[in-house]
């Protein structure tokens, strides 16, 4: 096995569920299915390193969990992205573009 | 800034539930994550695979599940604090699970830590603590003196009033000086209330030294302490007030009878205020002026050649001189300069005696002192002893931390496979070694509370022994004590816990998990032996210190003094200000002689000026025709009754004792002790000699016998010369002293000192009073220091060899259990009983014998710092060494033997089928 830790940029994991989570709530599994298939050719992500992430984010206040029931009517854990969430996507966002930007920019020299 | 104050808030709230819901917290987490891999395998399952297989793929897409806990744990920051509480539950569980181990180790270090708090609280007090609310104690010295005498030079820390004067008026390096007296017990009230107490006699200026606040009324002033009488005015000390008033404030205005004048209170001094006490606390402050003016030593003064007041008065050392150095002035400096100032004193002090030695010859050096007497050049042998049992209370803890280490290493023995286990599933080095150390950080916090409260139990036994009466001091109340406590906690948990936890971390893990419970090949640990061994030679090296204290207290008991000491009481009086002319004081001390022998059970009694390891009175004297004695020196004078020899037992080797006959009128005598008679006249026969008592010009006195050498200053030293007079012929030359008595009762003298005291005081006149003590008491202040040192050392040494025994023991018990297997297979192949023995007892034996050898050659190398304090024995006596060696070896046995017997009873089937 791989190492568990992400082979993703320090804190990219988080910008990802930041983003998985903006269009609706969702539960873990179903993150990890989402960031899986959106990204299937290229990133690989164990599906056990998400959790420390979302806790982590819950504890920063960044997204927040609720207990509803799944669509197959089980218990499961929704989290939702909150105000200060959103605004943390937006700010990451931006950031994760210029840096990009500035990245391939750098690279594109002729 | 909101946003961060949310994040912030969400953090808090986030910690605290996960701290506090554990339980729920971690079920979500489990309900969270099962979730998930029931979905995963749902999914696999739908794509067509078995369950089984679908939940293996599922579990390994997943990662592992408690790393991935433990990191979700990480995550939520809870990690310090949750895991401390984890740890602390696991080690109370698993105390719980076996609580004759936690039992044995809390004791264990309850005692070790308990006898250190409490020696902790004595050699504080002896040598580190300033007085309470001293300003700025850095700053405040003790002044010593010294000057060469024809009997050599020693220090001495008292002067007279004159004397600190001449400080006062000429050192320039202090910006405040002060004179105390501490150690005078005076008679204060009267009546039925009349009791000897401490007083302390200090100059006005004392106060001054202290941020303290009279809780009542006021201190007194340096106008009701000046020349020539002062103001008989008294400051109470806060714990006589509560006892005597009941912390009454109208207290104020009310009069004190203290030894010889009536004192008004003018104050009550703040609670712990004791000025700059040594021993027990002043009941009451006095002025220094006050006391001097009323002492009626004015006779005395009067008879000396130089006519001056008490102020002007050099030749009567009482005063202790306190002084604080200037800013910036260093301790060398201050020394300097005070010697400076007594330089001066000494010149004018030989001008009105003329008998002075000369500056030159006597060369006169002041000290800036400590302020502690213990760290003082008159550190008196029982400090050093104190601060030698306090090191040896902290041998006592390291045997303790020991032990634990080694039960801890065994009980890390036993628990391997768990630990195998623990770490195969991904229990990190770290976090293992973490745990074990909360679990010591929690068994030396128990052990050291309950140590506290030994301490505090054992503090009325310490002080009443170590620090002179005073009796039962603060632990739990003191917070350097509770500071000191809490450091010596975290010393043992680190102490005990870092050997068997580094072991604990070095396991091999595949190793523990294959040898399983059997082990075919028996391992010793080293570091269990190498504890073992410490353990032992420590026992060594305190019994060792036990035996040799204990031999001098032997040898100081067995001592021959020349007198009988148990049988005899010592009555005196103090007559207070009482005025009685010297006919009025022969005729009372007649009458007290008289009534004592009336009572039933005293065999006989005798009238005394002198009293042996107490006051003596010293003469000039001289003998035509021997000149071997100059100065009087240290010759002591007793006057008795014709019943003298006989009460006290000292026995009369030649020509006959005092006797009835011997009268005013009649021709003087005098008894001479045989040491004195070798003293003047060698070996001629002393029968006949004369010598003259109290100057040239006095008449010659026959000497009509010869007494055995007595001991009455000096414990150690060379015989010390006596003489003997009549009490009526003394009184021709020196006048009646107060009375007193030496009497010699049938049985123990304890017994009779009330009967005595009660027969007697009826006859005494005004506020005059009766004190009666036990002889012995004169002589057990001396022994002391050998009294407590055999006490403590031997309590000590006892504690440490019962420890070192436990620990011996249950390596050895522990071994042969671990050794059930192959101990088996010999007696399977045909080792007999005997063979079984000599194998494991051997073990043990080889414990000790390491043991013994270490300590005893720990305990030679130690011995010559101990030789001072010891008796008329030498710190290398083979006697004290066979026996320590010998009772090490019997417990070493007796700890190895038990486990033996047990090891001979394996069943060899039992043992081959286990596991």
């Amino acid at each position: 096995m791989t190492d568990e830790k992400l082979d993703l940029p320090q804190g990219t994991l988080d910008l990802l569920i930041l983003k998985a989570l903006s269009l609706e709530p969702q539960h873990g599994w179903a993150i990890s299915e989402r960031l899986h298939q959106v990204s299937r050719a290229t990133l690989q992500i164990p599906q056990g390193s998400l959790y420390p992430a979302l806790h982590r984010l819950e504890r920063r206040g960044w997204i927040k969990a609720e207990w509803g029931s799944s669509d197959n009517n089980r218990r499961a854990k929704y989290y939702d992205l909150t105000r200060t969430g959103r605004k943390q996507l937006d700010t990451e966002t931006d950031a994760w573009n210029k840096l990009t930007v500035a990245v391939s920019l750098v690279l594109g020299m002729s | 800034m909101i946003e961060r104050l949310e994040t912030l808030w969400s953090e808090v709230r986030h910690r605290f539930r996960a701290l506090v819901r554990r339980d729920a917290v971690e079920r979500d987490l489990d309900e969270e994550l099962r979730f998930h891999l029931d979905r995963e395998s749902e999914k696999y399952v739908r794509r067509g695979a078995s369950r089984d297989a679908a939940r293996r793929y599922a579990t390994l897409a997943f990662g592992g599940v408690e790393r991935i806990k433990d990191d979700t744990r990480d995550a939520r920051g809870i990690e310090v604090a949750e895991r401390i509480v984890q740890d602390a539950r696991y080690a109370l569980r698993s105390l719980r699970s076996r609580p004759l181990f936690g039992v044995v180790v809390i004791a264990t270090l309850a005692l070790g830590v308990g006898v250190n708090a409490a020696m902790f609280g004595v050699v504080d007090r002896l040598l580190f603590r300033a007085p309470a609310y001293l300003r700025d104690p850095g700053s405040v010295n003790r002044v010593y003196v010294t000057w060469t005498t024809d009997r050599g030079r020693g220090w001495l820390r008292i002067a007279d009033y004159a004397e600190f004067a001449d400080f006062a008026r000429w050192s320039r390096s202090v910006s405040q000086i002060a004179a105390f007296c501490h150690y005078f017990s005076l008679a204060v009230g009267t009546g039925d209330d009349l009791k000897e107490s401490p007083i302390g006699i200090v100059s006005a200026s004392l106060f001054d030294f202290f941020d303290a606040r009279p809780v009542v009324g006021r201190f007194f002033t340096a106008q009701e302490d000046s020349v020539p009488a002062g103001a008989l005015v008294a400051v109470l000390g806060y714990d006589y007030w509560q006892r005597q008033y009941a912390g009454r404030r109208d207290v104020l205005g009310s009069t004190l009878a203290i030894g010889r004048a009536t004192y008004t209170v003018i104050g009550v001094a703040p609670k712990g205020f004791e000025g700059i006490s040594d021993r027990q606390p002043p009941v009451a402050f006095i002025p220094v002026a006050a006391y001097s003016s009323g002492r009626s030593d004015n006779a005395r003064l009067a008879r000396l050649a130089q006519p001056h007041e008490w102020w002007q008065n050099y030749d009567s050392e009482w005063l202790e001189i306190l002084v604080r150095r200037r800013p910036g002035v260093s301790v060398d400096a201050a020394s300097a300069d005070l010697t400076n100032a007594f330089r001066r004193s000494w010149l004018a002090r030989a001008a009105i005696e003329p008998n002075l030695p000369s500056l030159g010859f006597a060369s006169p050096v002041a000290l800036a002192g400590p302020l502690q007497l213990g760290r003082g050049p008159l550190a008196d042998a029982e400090t050093r002893v104190v601060v030698w049992i306090g090191g040896v209370a902290f041998i006592v803890l390291l045997i303790a931390c020991a032990n634990v280490a080694n039960l801890l290493l065994a009980r890390a023995l036993r628990r391997r496979r768990e630990i195998a286990v623990r770490h195969a599933l991904g229990g990190s080095r770290r976090r293992l070694i973490q745990q074990l150390l909360t679990e010591t950080l929690i068994l030396a916090a128990l052990g050291g509370t309950a140590g506290l409260l030994v301490a505090q139990a054992s503090s009325a036994v310490l002080g009443r022994l170590l620090l002179g009466g005073t009796g039962a001091f603060g632990v739990l109340t003191d917070w350097r004590t509770l500071a000191f406590s809490f450091s010596l906690i975290v010393f043992v948990a680190l102490v005990s816990g870092i050997v068997p936890a580094l072991h604990q971390g070095g396991e091999h893990l595949a190793d523990s998990l294959k040898a399983g419970m059997r082990e075919g090949t028996y391992r010793q640990s080293r570091a269990r032996t190498t504890l073992l061994v410490i353990q032992a030679a420590l026992s060594v090296v305190l019994l060792v210190g036990a035996g040799l204290f204990a031999r001098s207290l032997h040898q100081v008991r067995s001592l021959h003094f020349g007198y009988d000491v148990d049988p005899v009481v010592y009555v005196r009086t103090s007559l207070r200000a009482t005025k009685l002319t010297d006919a009025e004081r022969s005729a009372l001390s007649a009458r007290l002689l008289d009534e004592t022998r009336s009572i039933p059970g005293v065999v006989s009694a005798s009238r005394i000026v002198s009293v042996p390891f107490g006051t003596s009175e010293s003469r000039a004297l001289s003998a035509p025709g021997a000149d071997s004695i100059r100065r009087p020196g240290r010759i002591m004078l007793q006057a008795g009754s014709s019943d003298y020899f006989a009460t006290i037992g000292t026995r009369i080797v030649r020509g006959r004792g005092l006797a009835a006959s011997d009268r005013a009128g009649a021709p003087p005598v005098i008894v001479v002790s045989a040491s004195m008679a070798r003293a003047l006249w060698g070996t001629q026969d002393p029968i006949g000699k004369c010598i003259r008592v109290g100057g040239d010009t006095m008449p010659c006195r026959t000497v009509v016998g010869v007494a055995e050498n007595i001991k009455a200053h000096d414990l150690n030293g060379a015989p010390e010369l006596a003489y003997y007079l009549s009490v009526e012929q003394r009184a021709v030359l020196f006048g009646p002293e107060a009375p007193a008595l030496f009497v010699r009762v049938a049985g123990r003298a304890d017994d009779y000192v009330e009967r005595i005291r009660a027969r007697l005081q009826p006859l005494m006149p005004g506020a005059s009073y009766v004190m009666a003590t036990p002889l012995h008491e004169k002589l057990d202040v001396r022994m002391r220091s050998w009294n407590f040192g055999a006490t403590l050392f031997l309590a000590f040494g006892a504690l440490a060899l019962g420890l070192a025994a436990i620990g011996l023991y249950a390596v050895i018990a522990f071994s042969v259990a671990q050794r059930a297997h192959e101990l088996g297979v010999r007696i399977a192949l045909g080792a007999g009983v005997s063979d079984i023995l000599r194998l494991v007892v051997g073990e043990g034996i080889a414990f000790t014998a390491a043991g013994i050898v270490i300590g005893g050659a720990i305990a030679l190398t130690a011995g010559h710092w101990v030789q001072p304090l010891l008796f008329d024995v030498n710190a290398s006596d083979p006697l004290t060494y066979t026996l320590v060696a010998a009772a090490l070896m019997v417990v070493g046995l007796l700890a190895s033997a038990i486990p033996a017997a047990r090891a001979t009873r394996v069943d060899p089937t039992v043992a081959l089928r286990t596991d």
